[in-house]
């Protein structure tokens, strides 16, 4: 009998060995539980608040409501820069970096209001909907984007992630939001939209179905009375032009386009005074730097107040200004109003959002509670305000 | 040329290396059999006759018993087939089991299957695999008959050759998802642009590989249908035809997963009706619902798989003269 099995004996035995060594692992694998995440609470806040000059009306409550709520705003150049100890790399990212609502932080670059901080801030391109992935894990440190499905289902998944700072709400002469063709002699009051087809960016998962859902249910029709296509941003103009939908959200300044053209009408837009989107923390600054998020929330806010606060539009000399720092067209700028620009979130707005998504079966119920979404104490430290 | 003691010692080396294989006498007993050494070159010294050895090979497993050693190999092609994804599955449930990697980003595999599978009991991922394949299957056969008919063209006549080559070469270079904004323009939101592009992707693919294959037909084989008085139809239906169907059902398997491919791309970034495997992996992006992302992923490689088969088979249906050039086991 030879001592030394015969290679085949040896690779058939390799062979048996290996796979019932997948099977034990296998075996193994399957029995145990790997869903152990639970949502985390939202940290506290350690610092002390203290009261920073300039910013006396730097806070507004956040249950007021009220469309004709004049926003938060600091003195020009104020809050004062608290540099942090050491640079502090951050990351930001955005879906777009030419748009009008990244003026604020583009800005903010440019003048040094970050560097003031000792904030080292790149700003780079990338979908939201992968950014939010790159946030959850605490790759990136900002998203600029929304509390929109991806998001409420991170936060489900226990990731920390919150929405920190508001950017803006339409002005009341702006009319960008939902568009309608209308058929011969309707009105925009009489438009049926029940069973109708919208043209989104992001379909049912955009923090858009919450304005949308506003302009629907004025018209007695549910989310769920109509269908939504997703189409890119040039798709959709091109689409509700030649009837591909029978109504779209345009973003400005693309409603220009449709303004005084017979056969559309202009049904609503962003609620007055409720920002819906803006800056998103993950755990880089929720948990391990909050200092750095403040300081952050700082330089927005005194980029605001000081370059952002009322008619911005109304210098001519800044708009060119604007137009170069984002790589914009200065005409299309002044084509439609300024923004409000608004860094502090309203009550309520996540659920209101989040009821759209359950609705829309893009969220599971039960909602989240706001405190799992929204953290208002990084802008509430910058500007000094208390409880 | 060696001495006897060294090709002795190169047969006892030879023997221990390969099984089977021994220095035999032609009656078949072990040994070395003198024989008459070549003569030396001329001016050298004439050695004594240096004797060499007869190398004989004893019949393996495979001489004695095709039909098993057939059988056992494939059954170790397809273990092995088996085992290595399900190693590499193994790995990754085990990496998420001791916390390596994060299961709300990775989930497990067996998380993954049983979504996967409570979505098809459910019926939820039916109408997807369904939207995907009505969008797929129609655009690959316009695009294949598409691009073998100017192919067949391109590669037999010169002057079209001439006339389509630069164009196509430069079409051929353009992301074909570039191609679907203006699809979108051209025939509307619906099924139409999806199929279209999912044709123009599959359509370059076998225009190129048909215009080779015909081009590769051995000039002999024309001339000898020429000396036949083949007609033009004949020249196609006996020669170019069958010569280059086997090299363009190669390229139809290829075209069937790039058909997959753009196709799953396309329905992420704009599906009409908000269907499709490839909106079912989007979508689930957007909604950070990892598992139904995954599953999808997993879907759509079953399902390229299977059609990439089903190519295979309808080729080898097709092209029952093509070699077949699978592997020993013939799996």
């Amino acid at each position: 009998m030879p001592l030394l099995p015969s290679p085949r004996a040896g690779r058939r035995t390799a062979l048996a060995t290996a796979l019932v060594a997948c099977t034990a692992l296998l075996s193994a694998c399957v029995s145990s539980d790997d869903t152990d995440n639970t949502a985390k609470s939202a940290p506290t806040p350690s610092a002390q608040v203290a009261s920073v000059p300039g910013c006396e009306k730097g806070w507004t409550d956040p249950a007021d409501l009220s469309p004709t709520r004049a926003p938060a705003r600091c003195a020009p150049n104020t809050p004062a820069a608290k540099p942090l100890p050491a640079k502090t790399h951050i990351v930001v990212t955005a879906g777009t970096l030419s748009a009008e609502y990244l003026g604020p932080i583009r800005v903010a670059i440019a003048k040094g209001e970050f560097a003031k901080e000792n904030l080292d801030v790149e700003l780079k391109q990338m979908p939201s909907t992968d950014a939010i992935t790159l946030l959850s894990k605490g790759e990136i440190d900002v998203l600029y984007s929304a509390p929109e499905a991806g998001m409420v289902n991170a936060a489900k998944q226990g990731f920390n992630v919150k929405w920190v700072l508001g950017n803006y709400s339409s002005d009341p002469k702006s009319k960008s939001g939902v568009w309608v063709r209308l058929k011969d002699g309707q009105t925009a009051d009489q438009v049926d939209l029940k069973g109708k087809t919208f043209g989104s960016l992001v379909g049912k998962t955009s923090i858009i179905m919450y304005p949308i859902a506003s302009v629907l249910e004025k018209h007695n029709t549910k989310v769920t009375d109509v269908q939504f296509k997703q189409l890119d941003a040039q798709s959709n103009i091109q689409a509700l032009q030649n009837g591909g939908v029978d109504a779209a959200w345009l973003l400005d300044p693309a409603w220009k386009d449709f303004e005084n053209k017979p056969g559309y009408a202009f049904l609503g837009g962003q609620p007055a005074g409720e920002p819906i989107g803006g800056m998103l923390y993950g755990p880089s600054l929720l948990d391990k730097n909050r200092a750095a998020g403040t300081a952050f929330a700082r330089a927005m806010i005194r980029t605001v107040s000081t370059y952002f606060a009322g008619d911005y539009k109304a210098d001519p000399a800044f708009v060119q200004e604007l137009a170069q720092i984002l790589g914009n067209k200065p005409e299309l700028l002044a084509a439609v109003p300024s923004l409000v620009t608004d860094w502090e979130i309203r009550k309520g707005t996540v659920d209101k959002a989040e009821k759209m998504f359950v609705e829309g079966e893009v969220v599971q119920a039960p909602a989240l509670p706001e405190d799992k979404l929204v953290d208002r104490s990084f802008y509430a430290e910058a500007v000094g305000h208390s409880g | 040329m060696s001495d006897g003691t060294t090709e002795a010692t190169e047969a006892e080396a030879a023997k221990a290396e390969a099984p089977g294989t021994a220095a035999t006498t032609p009656d078949g007993t072990n040994g070395t059999v003198g024989t008459p050494g070549a003569p030396g070159a001329p001016g050298t010294e004439q050695a004594k006759p240096t004797p060499t050895l007869l190398l004989t090979r004893s019949p393996g497993p495979a001489e004695l018993d095709p039909d098993r050693a057939r059988r056992r190999r494939r059954t170790l092609e397809i273990t092995l087939g088996i085992a290595v994804p399900l190693l590499l599955l193994l790995w990754w449930q085990l990496a998420v089991q001791q916390k390596w990697i994060d299961s709300r980003i990775y989930p497990a595999p067996q998380t993954i299957l049983e979504d996967g599978w409570k979505r098809l009991v459910d019926g939820k991922l039916w109408p997807d695999i369904w939207a995907t394949l009505k969008r797929v299957v129609p655009g690959f056969l316009l695009g294949s008959l598409a691009g073998y008919v100017v192919g067949l063209l391109t590669g037999s006549i010169p002057l079209v050759r001439a006339a389509l080559e630069p164009m196509l070469d430069a079409l051929y270079v353009v992301p074909k998802l570039a191609l679907l904004p203006i699809f979108l323009l051209i025939f509307g939101l619906g099924e139409t642009p999806q199929i279209m592009l999912v044709a123009v992707t599959v359509f370059f693919l076998i225009w190129i590989q048909t215009m080779a294959a015909v081009l590769a037909v051995p000039e002999g084989y024309r001339e000898a249908a020429t000396v036949f008085g083949a007609s033009q139809w004949q020249m196609y239906r006996h020669i170019l035809i069958p010569a280059s169907l086997p090299p363009v059902v190669v390229g139809l398997r290829l075209a069937s997963g790039m058909a997959v491919l753009v196709i799953v791309a396309s329905e992420g970034l704009a599906s009409p009706n908000n269907d499709g495997l490839g909106y079912l992996i989007f979508n689930a992006k957007n909604i950070f619902d990892q598992k139904a992302m995954y599953v999808g992923i997993i879907t759509v490689a079953v399902v390229g798989v299977l059609f990439s088969e089903l190519v295979r088979l309808i080729g080898r249906l097709l092209t029952p003269w093509a070699p077949d050039r699978r592997g020993p086991g013939g799996s």
